[in-house]
């Protein structure tokens, strides 16, 4: 038995790249750091990218590919066998999608929590989709990547929910009056569904067209409002209906009771990858009270769809490295609860972007070796009964 | 008018320089000290921001706050930051407070989070509620312990405590909690984000406190009770939406507010204002100062 292992999205940029990209210097630290993490993880000519960062005046899109070649090594160097490029070319996971739309302005800076932010826009009139904005990054990962690759996208109605409604918004005629959530809900629907039905579904047509077969479709925002899950469960079903992909969707750090019953309306969706580490105890141990984290995973397993639980394993928010053990106890919890390993893949709660690379490599080293452990343990057991 | 005034409590958004500036702390790319240099003009164009709009009461902005407990959970004994949790509906997330003990705050917060200000002013605190909220200690323990050892000795012409996560719940406990707090400054319980129906009909105007504030874009007008007798902090600036209020239809709602009988009125955010960007927030202050403005007018 073998239980697949994966990426969530996001890595964080290395520091070249973030430098050349604000119109920095770089200093020598940061050719270091192209030099060792090229060898490290076995960046074919990472000789070439040295000598560019010596040189000096590299071009940013020669930069975003090698970044994007550095994240799939390191990915794979891991040993993780479902990889992506930690979203190098991108901006960010909401200004990337919207950037590439039409119908937003740009709205400045809010914060996401302590010193972390993101840029937020309002929809300001009918949104649409300015070119199918993941296409380049799809086809070069296609010309580099040993392991299989799996993309992720932004969905509906995050987007939705991390943008100001302008347009749908009254201007006046609020104050006092009771406009209510009903007429908020509305306003939203409106939004999310023009964003499944123009922005996301000819995104998805467009990878599907390059060869993608399995797309993660990023809900973050996913639970933000209690009473709109529906709406979140309609707009991933608009998106992809009818088409031939594998689709998964990512939730993190929610109340994911809430999810239910709403979800077992998504039955396009063949696998949620969840953040549960974030609310686990660091102790060793298989049993429920061990496991305070995963409480909810019952409710994935009696979907009636059969979905796939991408297990997270990992607490994306701390430089704490989980030991192989630790990951490999969760991964036990799981299959004890859904009684089908098949079931279980493995990954982290979310993108490691807040991590330096040191640390994110090393959680993702021990997520693989905890994989291993949990099978070795499992496939032991299963001799053990036999004889 | 002179019972209108106008203010901005709570959280204020951290300019663009801010943002950089504390995205490079944690990247190792700058100094603390050159953070510190850049809170104080972020403080100064707030605080300048404010005295041009004829704000009544100044605020510091908390431009230090990471969230609305932090400085208090690093200063308690008996508590401590828990998970990242969402903040309401929002997409900002918050450190919940962690109880491990008796809460007992080691004294009071210093000048990097109740900054001196140029002027009479306010300051913000979370309400007894809200630090209890989750932890398992009672709202009135942490008045007590932390609450109250924290506005000692604060300079203040109100304290606002703000409110998010009430409801229509625990109404006694809060009050608890309140009564722990009297004997200080004025303090203002701030309903933040959300209907303040549920509050309002379980007596939430009766509570202990010298001003409600009540979010207007959540709760209808006719919900304020008769006879409501406090300071009444009116929501009347969308802290979640990017929209720029115009101070005619301000103006007209402080009338509505008359007619029902409410007196004493000072306009406000109907939450923290860091919920849209620093030059959005700007404007928005501005549109408060003109919207009492336009109100004295009307009346004169």
């Amino acid at each position: 038995m073998k239980f697949l292992t994966h990426e969530i999205g996001s890595l964080a940029k290395p520091p070249w790249l973030v430098k050349t990209s604000q119109g920095r210097e770089l200093d020598p630290s940061d050719i270091e750091q192209a030099r060792s993490w090229g060898e490290k993880v076995g960046v074919e000519g990472h000789e070439e990218l040295v000598e560019t960062l010596e040189r000096g005046g590299a071009d940013v899109d020669e930069l975003n590919h090698w970044a994007s070649r550095y994240c799939v090594r390191l990915q794979e160097s891991a040993g993780l066998e479902v990889i992506w490029d930690g979203e190098q070319p991108r901006s960010e996971m909401y200004a990337w999608a919207i950037d590439h739309s039409t119908g937003f302005e740009p709205r400045g800076t809010v914060r996401s929590f302590d010193n972390k932010y993101y840029s937020k826009s309002a929809a300001v009139g009918p949104v649409g989709l300015a070119e199918p904005y993941h296409n380049d990054e799809f086809s070069f990962l296609q010309s580099v990547a040993k392991a299989r690759l799996k993309i992720p996208i932004t969905g509906a109605y995050t987007l939705a929910v991390w943008s100001y409604d302008e347009h749908h918004t009254p201007r006046e005629g609020r104050l006092g009056a009771g406009y209510g959530r009903k007429s908020e809900i509305e306003a939203r629907r409106e939004l999310t569904l023009d964003i499944a039905r123009n922005i996301i579904r000819p995104n998805l047509e467009a990878l599907i067209a390059l060869g993608a077969d399995w797309i993660q479709i990023d809900e973050p925002g996913a639970s933000t409002e209690a009473d709109e899950l529906d709406l979140f469960v309609e707009s991933f079903n608009v998106s992809v209906e009818g088409l031939d992909c594998m689709f998964s969707t990512h939730l993190c750090f929610s109340d994911y009771e809430l999810f239910f019953p709403a979800i077992e309306g998504m039955s396009e969706c063949r696998q949620y990858c969840v953040g549960f580490a974030n609310y686990d105890s660091r102790e060793l141990g298989t049993s429920a009270e061990d496991r305070p984290g995963y409480e909810v995973i019952s409710k994935f397993r009696d979907l009636s769809y059969d979905p796939i639980l991408g297990l997270g394993v990992l607490d994306i928010h701390t430089d704490f490295v989980e030991s192989p053990e630790l990951v490999r106890d969760r991964i036990l919890h799981a299959v004890e609860v859904f009684g089908d390993p098949a079931r279980i893949h493995v990954c982290p709660d979310c993108g490691l972007r807040t991590r330096s690379w040191d640390v994110a490599y090393a959680k993702l080293q021990a997520l693989v070796e905890g994989a291993q452990l949990a099978e070795k343990a499992i496939t032991g057991a299963a001799a053990a009964t036999q004889s | 008018v002179a019972d209108l005034q106008a203010f901005a409590p709570g959280i204020y958004p951290r300019s663009e320089a801010l943002v950089q500036a504390t995205r490079d702390l944690d990247r190792g790319r700058t100094t603390q000290e050159a953070v510190d240099e850049q809170v104080e003009r972020d403080l100064a164009a707030a605080v300048e921001a404010q005295q041009a709009a004829g704000l009544d009461l100044l605020a510091d902005g908390m431009l230090r706050w990471q969230d609305h407990f932090r400085p208090l959970l690093e200063r308690a004994d008996g508590l401590e930051t828990g998970a990242l949790t969402r903040f309401l509906d929002t997409n900002t997330f918050y450190r919940a407070p962690k109880a491990t003990g008796e809460p007992r705050l080691q004294g009071p917060l210093d000048e990097r989070y109740v900054a001196p200000l140029p002027g009479p002013r306010l300051v913000t605190l979370p309400s007894p509620f809200a630090l209890s909220f989750g932890t398992g200690v009672s709202p009135k323990e942490m008045a007590e312990g932390v609450l109250k050892p924290a506005l000692e000795g604060l300079d203040a012409e109100l304290v606002v405590l703000a409110e998010p996560f009430l409801g229509g719940q625990a109404l006694d406990e809060l009050a608890e909690g309140l009564e722990a707090l009297s004997g200080g400054p004025k303090l203002a319980l701030w309903l933040e984000f959300g209907d303040a129906k549920p509050a309002l009909e379980q007596g939430a105007a009766e509570l202990p406190v010298d001003g409600l504030g009540i979010d207007f874009y959540a709760t209808h007008l006719d919900d304020v009770p008769d006879g409501f007798g406090k300071l009444l902090l009116a929501g009347v600036l969308d802290a979640r939406n990017s929209l720029a209020e115009e101070p005619r239809e301000l103006a007209a709602f402080v009338a509505k507010l008359r007619e029902r009988g409410v007196e004493e009125i000072a306009l406000v955010p109907n939450g923290d204002l860091q919920y849209v960007s620093e030059p959005y927030a700007r404007e928005k202050l501005a549109r408060l100062g003109k919207a009492k403005t336009a109100t004295v007018e009307a009346a004169a």
